[in-house]
């Protein structure tokens, strides 16, 4: 027993060895993290700079409009824009539009407003840009023209500076005690397409490596030696471990990051380190569920191309949790968030996605860890027999009853 | 004690019917032929030997055991295709072979690095397998089954796709092996190379035995009736009453005597006719004659519509 117990660890180490020594995985590993990091940072950033700077004209004949204008947009809250203040005359919208033509000039666009036919009507505004698509400085010169109606309306009706500073002020949702909702948001999804793309990764992995043994013929010396049981479990681990190195690698990077502050917001770790691990016993659970169906697809067909034709077996679950997760993302703890989750193909993604979003409570947690362990051990035995006779047979793919059939040898 | 005991074995595919009623045994210190065309059963005959497939009845000792996987230690395979992981370097791969026969990975080098001068493939222990050439693909992985001294070696057609030079060295090392008291069995469908290098063979043909034995001995079952002739001039002594049939290839003839007393009438009657001869050797059948021969008189044979399918 303990012999083929270091027969199967010696495969799965030559296994770990040949992936973890090529380039491909040393540039993944490395890679997703400095992407994430300067994501992260860089959101980080234009967040910082979240003030509109644009440097725009404003040409009213009302100039206490104007003036207004020009102190709300310079200077409020949102933004911090250069405004210049222009009388309306034909020669300065030409003035303007040459302007906007200038490429060493900064103006980012210039307001028209035409004073109203009939005292009390709004004013009409016209804006041209410079660039048609630089909707922050639009909705920043609407939020203002707003603004600074409300204003005069209001000074209007007699009340004084005071009491519209007080009527007018800005309202703020503290969610501190949840984190930042778009943060948390942007982070349960990247989660979540990661497990995504580490599960079909390493599932096609394993396929693609029987496949290979196949073609190479390597089996068939193998076999003399050893039993198809021990290959296959050999492989899964090698391949497995490799999995895990890398999602470890990753994960540690997240939490890094996420703990230095850079994806900290208003106090709150988003990945923490319950998450990381979550995170990493999901891949685990959803590496063994489907690397072992992609062995028995690999084990059936003899080309990569064959396998393409298969491999909807391994998309189609994923897919679903796809669709799945604009439910889940709604209300992470519908009934419906919750049976999908407990689904043993779907439970890494969406078990996990809920795990980032809320608190699940344990016992689904735990019953999801059952029935995946459940379902893996049914989909190895299903999915060694087929190894066992699949490897040994070349030429046409099995037709689905003699696949049966190959279940009944013993 | 034979090292290799198959009883009646039978498989059977789906359909096709691999391997009907087989026995034969192998002593130790024999090199053994396993011969029969292509698709006659020699590869399911062999993988049932080392249980990689299992036999639908009758039954497989090794060493004078039941077979059992732990048996596969003490035995050395090479399947008939090859097969090396491409990515990994020569000497890694071979540790990595001996390991999985239970060496330690130090003795395991050691023996490899010894194999590959033997085999005269030094320059290739740094390099990666698919970096090297198909024959050096082929030393290699022969070395890989051999490298913990087993005491059954079994390879299933060892010199295909080898150059003579090369085949010639893989034939020495068998007889070097044969030597120390191991038995080797090999299949192939050359029966030129079995001629001189086995002590017993076995034919198969369409899944059954035909003939089994050693080599001498099934030789001399066949009368001396074979004339290999090498002449100049006058030809008509190819149509002498004795003669069974005769194939003449411009000047060299490969007789087939009706009976061995015709040999001496007919080099006789030849002189006589004024044809001048350079050899003329009475020979036994060769063995590929043999196999023709007692194939042909299966039933399978004719079965098959007059087919051998070499």
């Amino acid at each position: 027993m303990s012999s083929s117990l270091s027969t199967v660890l010696l495969i799965a180490r030559r296994e770990y060895l040949e992936r973890v020594r090529t380039k491909g995985f040393l540039i993944a590993t490395l890679l997703i993290p400095a992407v994430m990091g300067a994501l992260t940072w860089g959101s980080a950033t234009l967040a910082s700079r979240a003030k509109t700077t644009s440097h725009v004209a404003v040409v009213a004949s009302d100039t206490v409009f104007a003036h207004d204008l020009k102190q709300q947009l310079g200077s409020s809250a949102q933004d911090a824009m250069q405004v210049d203040l222009v009388e309306p005359t034909t020669a300065s919208r030409a003035r303007l539009d040459e302007q906007l033509q200038d490429k060493h000039s900064t103006l980012a666009g210039y307001l028209w407003v035409t004073s109203p036919a009939t005292a009390g009507a709004l004013p009409h505004f016209t804006y041209k840009a410079r660039s048609a698509g630089d909707i922050s400085t639009k909705t920043a010169l609407e939020d203002a023209i707003s603004a600074v109606l409300l204003r005069e309306r209001l000074s209007e009706r007699g009340l004084s500076h005071a009491e519209i500073d007080q009527l007018t002020e800005k309202v703020t949702v503290d969610t501190s005690a949840s984190g930042n909702t778009k943060a948390a948001f942007i982070a349960a999804y990247t989660m979540f397409f990661l497990m995504y793309m580490v599960i079909m990764l390493y599932a096609m992995n394993t396929a693609r490596s029987i496949i290979e043994e196949k073609t190479s013929r390597v089996f068939e010396v193998m076999l003399a030696t050893i039993k198809p049981e021990q290959m296959l479990a050999g492989k899964i681990l090698g391949v497995g471990g490799v999995g895990l190195t890398q999602v470890g690698i990753w994960m540690g990077a997240a939490y890094a990051y996420s703990t230095f502050g850079i994806m900290a917001s208003g106090g709150h770790v988003l990945i923490g380190l319950t998450q990381v691990l979550y995170f990493i016993a999901y891949f685990l659970f959803a590496f063994f569920l489907y690397s072992s169906i992609a062995a028995a697809l690999g084990a059936m067909t003899n080309s990569e191309q064959e396998l393409q034709q298969l491999n909807m077996f391994l998309v189609m679950p994923l897919a679903f949790c796809m669709v799945m997760v604009f439910a889940i993302i709604r209300e992470p703890n519908s009934r419906l968030a919750e049976i999908v989750s407990l689904i043993p193909f779907c439970s890494p993604l969406l078990m996990n996605f809920r795990l980032s979003l809320t608190q699940v409570p344990a016992w689904q947690v735990g019953l999801s860890f059952v029935l995946m362990t459940l379902t893996i051990a049914v989909i190895l035995w299903i999915s060694a027999r087929i190894y066992r006779v699949g490897i040994l047979m070349y030429g046409k793919k099995p037709s689905l009853p003699e696949i049966l059939r190959w279940l009944k040898y013993s | 004690m034979a090292i290799v005991e198959l009883q009646n074995i039978r498989k059977v595919y789906d359909k096709k019917v691999a391997v009907e009623g087989l026995s034969l045994s192998i002593e130790p210190g024999t090199m053994f032929g396993l011969l029969g065309p292509n698709g006659s059963g020699k590869t399911s005959t062999i993988r049932m030997m080392i249980g990689m497939t299992v036999p639908d009845s009758g039954t497989v000792k090794l060493f004078g055991q039941p077979f059992t996987r732990d048996q596969l230690k003490r035995v050395g395979y090479l399947p008939e295709e090859r097969g090396l992981y491409k990515k990994m370097k020569v000497l890694e791969q071979l540790v990595f072979m001996g390991q999985l026969h239970g060496l330690e990975a130090s003795l395991a080098e050691k023996r490899a690095l010894a194999w590959c001068e033997r085999m005269e493939i030094t320059e290739a222990i740094p390099k990666k397998v698919e970096e090297l050439s198909k024959g050096m693909q082929q030393k290699i992985q022969f070395i890989a089954a051999l490298l913990h001294e087993p005491e059954l070696v079994i390879m299933d057609e060892p010199f295909s796709g080898l150059d003579p030079v090369n085949a010639q060295l893989l034939m020495d090392t068998l007889l070097q092996l044969r030597g120390e008291g191991k038995a080797v069995v090999f299949s192939t469908h050359r029966m030129d190379q079995v001629e001189k290098l086995c002590d017993a063979i076995a034919i198969v043909y369409r899944g059954k035995l035909v003939l089994e034995g050693q080599t001498r001995e099934v030789k001399s079952r066949y009368p001396r009736n074979r004339v290999q002739a090498v002449f100049q001039g006058d030809d008509s002594f190819l149509r002498h009453e004795g003669v069974a049939s005769a194939n003449n290839y411009a000047g060299i003839a490969e007789i087939a005597l009706r009976s061995p007393e015709f040999a001496q009438p007919l080099l006789v009657e030849a002189i006589a006719r004024g044809t001048q001869f350079t050899r003329f050797e009475v020979i036994e059948p060769t063995l590929e004659e043999i196999f023709i021969e007692s194939v042909k008189k299966t039933p399978e044979y004719a079965a098959a519509g007059g087919r051998i399918d070499v």
